[in-house]
């Protein structure tokens, strides 16, 4: 196994130093700041927090704006428990937290199905209703006049432990953000972060991790807001102002989106920046004293530089860690581990898939209409025609993408139409795509252990207990799939970065990341597209070979060599419609086929 | 709610014109909006701050300069079109490229950065202190309908709701007519498809992005004359309005924009007049509007496919 091979990462060949170096130079001015003054040791904390509050929802490429909002629902839940309901300080904190958490759930409920523009008007709209609410609510939160609602109560009782209470709670979420990193969820959300709908095809539920991520960054940013409320000691309406999401959004986009560590990196230097440079260079330079929009414009210009020169942030300089890998936890592989071939390949006579009148239409046109046909288990059917005759359109139904207009799809009997890609994937049906759609920042082994996702039971907090169950379903996970890519001829590519490998690689990978989901039907789109004749006759050898695991396969191909070796069955669409179906000498020999292949006179 | 108030045609009227003239504005400054996110498909979040400074621009030819109103528009228009110009190369160009979905991402990301710098340098260039314009700009008399003691339409009344409406005929013929206006379609039908035709792309979302600063430049103007409250905030004000009525007209539909500034104005106008603590809720109904829209009919309400939109 190759674990010492350099990730192909074009940081990694520059050399690992220089973000090491950023990461110091920040840590350093922090400390020195912190030492000076510290009370900027609480901001540092609680912005390094809104940075993860911003982390959470960023990863999944979601614009949220609503992490001030969500701060100031923390700051005031926090405080009016504490100041005006009498609860402990500590316990209002949490208390605050949880209700960010519920109002998130509510607002999350419409807007995250919808598309990424719109959860950025939204959670807009939702910091702006803060905002007005916190006006129109002055018994509660002091209105808009800036009236000390908290001033002294949780100010005084936390004051000795406040800051130790907030280092440790940032340790702590520090530390689950980095176990989760590394467990399945992480691994999910990184796959729904590249390419959402590839993910749902591998059963991951892409309107859950989006919730969930959401979920997240609501209750951070809570804490956050609690935090703030008591080390401040009052609130202010424009404590939370538009400009402060913008800076929490600067400090995850400055640091990257890709790793946790990145946005606490990019807040340790928005924090330090803008105070750096009013001490240092003010005295040189004296407008700079009362140049308070400084920060803002600092967060501003850090957004639109980063975003456009390096949008992978800070984070993405750093090399990344192989995916682990613990051979040694497991013994040798005993021979012939792999899963026994059966006796007689080919149909058992048991129908897995049967499509009933199906058809879809878009905008008019009949992209597929009235087919019928059954997939038994065990077979390999090659599904032909010429370009838009509807191939694609079959496969993106089958596996729930799109609904049909009409008809049904049913799986060992049950109709399945409709039900969405996330539960069709999770029934065992698998695929691969035309224009391939792999997790490109992802390496070959991540992608494949994601394709394993619905086959591994462990939980989030198994993750982050690491329960001894947990990490060897892991290194189990890891061992599989490298036997997968193994038996795709791909060994030695674990490590490289997938959207870096060449076409036919790619093409291979995507497969084993299909077969890593343990199908009982496995549908491939075009598999040999841009494969050179060896590649194409070692493909059909491993065709014939999952064929032999009784595998259901349903291939759209147009080398019709490979069709004909290693289908049973055939099946012809043109214009959408089925023309013909059969075993392939009969199908070959067909008139209507030859006539939609060649013409006629 | 005072029902007696609903009987009364004069008051009725008179909310009647003050919510058209308000509705005429989020009109105006939504359609700009919804303009380029037609063509772009890409949310420009620095609409708002090339409002506002906009209206300071027209504050300082006309209040500064001491020039009369129409030398005060043209110069609001000019200065949003200039504004939104080097929005596009700065903020949006470097930033287009074949991936898509990281550009919609990314060019939102770096429009909101785009936004921060302008407010804030707005703040430490004009202090935060209200700016107004002197009264010799706006006629201290209105003119009323029906002698006095009927419906009261200000100066800046009559002008916003003529100038929206050239503003908006204008840009409807420009659109529907003018070549330019087809190769704008085209490139909002399809990016690639106007490309393969040989439609210059850049070009045409160069004169997008000048026609929808111009846009947002004639709203910051006009709102500027009707509150007589400039601020560097002012922006944040409207864009969340704007961002409702573009979601409510439909995202990239310019009739369904104008449509629903009016609707937008009309409702706030009312909500005030009609309901004990209407000027409070008012800032909510924006919002109210844009959740109970996108739970309910997320294409609005003249929502279309993409490939019918502008």
């Amino acid at each position: 196994m190759s674990g010492a091979r350099p990730t192909g990462r074009r940081a990694a060949a520059r050399g690992p130093k220089g973000p090491w170096i950023a990461a110091f130079l920040i840590v350093a001015a922090d400390a020195y700041l912190c030492a000076r003054n510290p009370r900027d040791l609480d901001r540092l904390l609680i912005n390094s927090m809104l940075a993860l509050s911003a982390f959470a929802t960023l990863h999944l490429r979601m614009l949220s704006l609503a992490s001030a909002g969500f701060a100031a629902v923390g700051a005031y839940s926090s405080a009016i428990l504490a100041a005006k309901l009498g609860w402990p300080v500590y316990l209002s904190i949490p208390a605050a937290a949880l209700m960010c958490g519920a109002v998130a759930l509510v607002i999350g409920l419409p807007v995250l199905r919808l598309k990424d523009v719109y959860l950025a008007i939204c959670t807009l709209g939702f910091g702006e209703v803060v905002r007005v609410s916190i006006i129109l609510l002055p018994d509660l939160t002091g209105g808009s006049t800036g009236a000390n609602l908290s001033t002294g109560f949780g100010y005084e009782t936390m004051k000795q432990t406040r800051t130790w209470a907030l280092g440790l709670t940032l340790a702590v979420l520090c530390y689950l953000f980095w176990s989760a990193s590394r467990s399945k969820t992480g691994r999910a959300l990184r796959a729904i972060r590249e390419n959402p709908e590839a993910a749902e095809a591998m059963g991951i539920d892409v309107v859950a991790g989006r919730n969930f991520a959401f979920l997240v960054s609501a209750l951070i940013a809570g804490l956050a807001g609690a935090f703030y409320a008591h080390s401040v000691g009052s609130l202010e309406n424009g404590d939370f102002r538009f400009s402060r999401a913008v800076d929490i959004l600067g400090y995850a986009v400055l640091g990257g989106s890709g790793a946790w560590f990145g946005p606490v990196l990019g807040a340790g230097f928005l924090t330090a920046l803008p105070i750096l440079l009013r001490d240092g260079l003010g005295s040189s330079l004296g407008f700079l004293k009362d140049f308070a929009q400084l920060p803002n414009i600092l967060s501003g210009l850090a957004l639109m530089l980063v975003i456009i020169l390096a949008p992978g942030g800070l984070a993405s300089a750093f090399p990344r860690l192989p995916e682990r890998r613990r051979t040694q936890t497991r013994g040798p592989r005993p021979e012939g581990a792999a899963p026994a071939p059966s006796p007689a390949a080919g149909p058992k006579g048991k129908v897995l898939l049967s499509l009933k009148g199906l058809g879809r239409s878009f905008g008019g046109v009949e992209a597929l209409a009235d087919l019928s046909f059954d997939i038994e288990e065990g077979g390999t059917y090659g599904l032909i025609g010429p370009n838009g005759a509807g191939k694609t359109t079959l496969i993106n139904l089958v596996s729930g993408f799109i609904p049909p207009s009409y008809g049904k799809i049913e799986w060992l009997g049950r109709e399945i139409q409709g039900r969405g890609a996330c539960r069709v994937a999770r029934a065992g049906i698998a695929r691969t795509y035309q224009d391939i759609r792999l997790f490109g920042e992802m390496s070959v082994l991540e992608n494949v252990v994601a394709g394993r996702h619905i086959r591994l039971r462990s939980s989030l907090p198994a993750a982050w207990l690491r329960l001894p169950s947990e990490r060897r379903e892991e290194a189990d996970a890891s061992e599989e799939s490298m036997d997968l890519l193994d038996r795709l001829g791909l060994p030695g590519l674990a490590d490289r970065e997938a959207g870096q490998l060449s076409y036919g690689d790619r093409r291979r990978v995507e497969i084993a990341r299909a077969l890593a989901l343990e199908p009982r039907l496995l549908m491939l789109d075009e598999p040999a597209a841009g494969m050179n004749e060896r590649e194409t006759a070692a493909l059909g050898d491993f065709i014939v070979d999952l064929k032999r695991q009784g595998v259901a396969l349903l291939v759209v191909e147009h080398h019709m060599d490979l069709i004909m070796e290693v289908c049973d069955e055939i099946i012809v669409l043109n214009f959408g419609r089925k023309i013909a179906q059969g075993a392939p000498p009969e199908v070959a020999r067909d008139e209507a086929v030859l006539e939609a292949y060649l013409g006629r006179d | 709610m005072d029902m007696s108030l609903l009987a009364d045609p004069v008051f009725l009227a008179q909310n009647l014109v003050d919510g058209l003239s308000r509705g005429a504005l989020y009109g105006v400054f939504a359609t700009g909006f919804t303009l380029i996110f037609g063509v772009l498909d890409i949310l420009n979040l620095a609409h708002a701050a090339t409002f506002m400074w906009c209206a300071f621009a027209g504050w300082l030819v006309m209040a500064k300069g001491g020039l009369p109103l129409p030398a005060g528009l043209a110069a609001a228009m000019a200065a949003g079109s200039a504004i939104a110009l080097v929005l596009e190369f700065l903020a949006f160009r470097p930033l287009r490229r074949e991936r898509a979905r990281a550009d919609k991402l990314g060019s939102m990301i770096s429009s909101i950065g785009a936004s921060l710098i302008m407010v804030s340098v707005a703040e430490a260039v004009f202090g935060v202190q209200t700016r107004r314009f002197p009264g010799s700009v706006l006629n201290p008399k209105p003119f009323f309908i029906g002698g006095p003691g009927g419906v009261r339409i200000s100066r800046a009344q009559i002008l916003i709701l003529a100038a929206s409406i050239i503003l908006m005929a204008v840009l409807g013929l420009f659109i529907r007519k003018t070549r330019m206006g087809k190769a704008i379609r085209a490139v909002a039908a399809s990016r690639k498809a106007a490309m393969l035709l040989g439609i210059d792309v850049n070009s045409v979302i160069v004169i997008t992005f000048l026609v929808g600063g111009a846009l947002a430049g004639a709203a910051g103007i006009l709102v500027a004359l009707l509150t007589n409250d400039i601020v560097p905030g002012m922006g944040g004000q409207i864009e969340l309005r704007g961002l409702a009525v573009v979601i409510l007209g439909g995202m990239g539909s310019m009739e369904g924009a104008v449509l629903s500034g009016f609707l937008l104005g009309l409702v706030e106008t009312f909500t005030i007049a009609y309901l004990p603590d209407g000027s409070d809720i008012k800032d909510a109904i924006a919002f109210l509007i844009l959740f109970l829209i996108l739970l309910l009919k997320p294409d609005g309400i003249l929502g279309r496919g993409k490939a019918e939109r502008v």
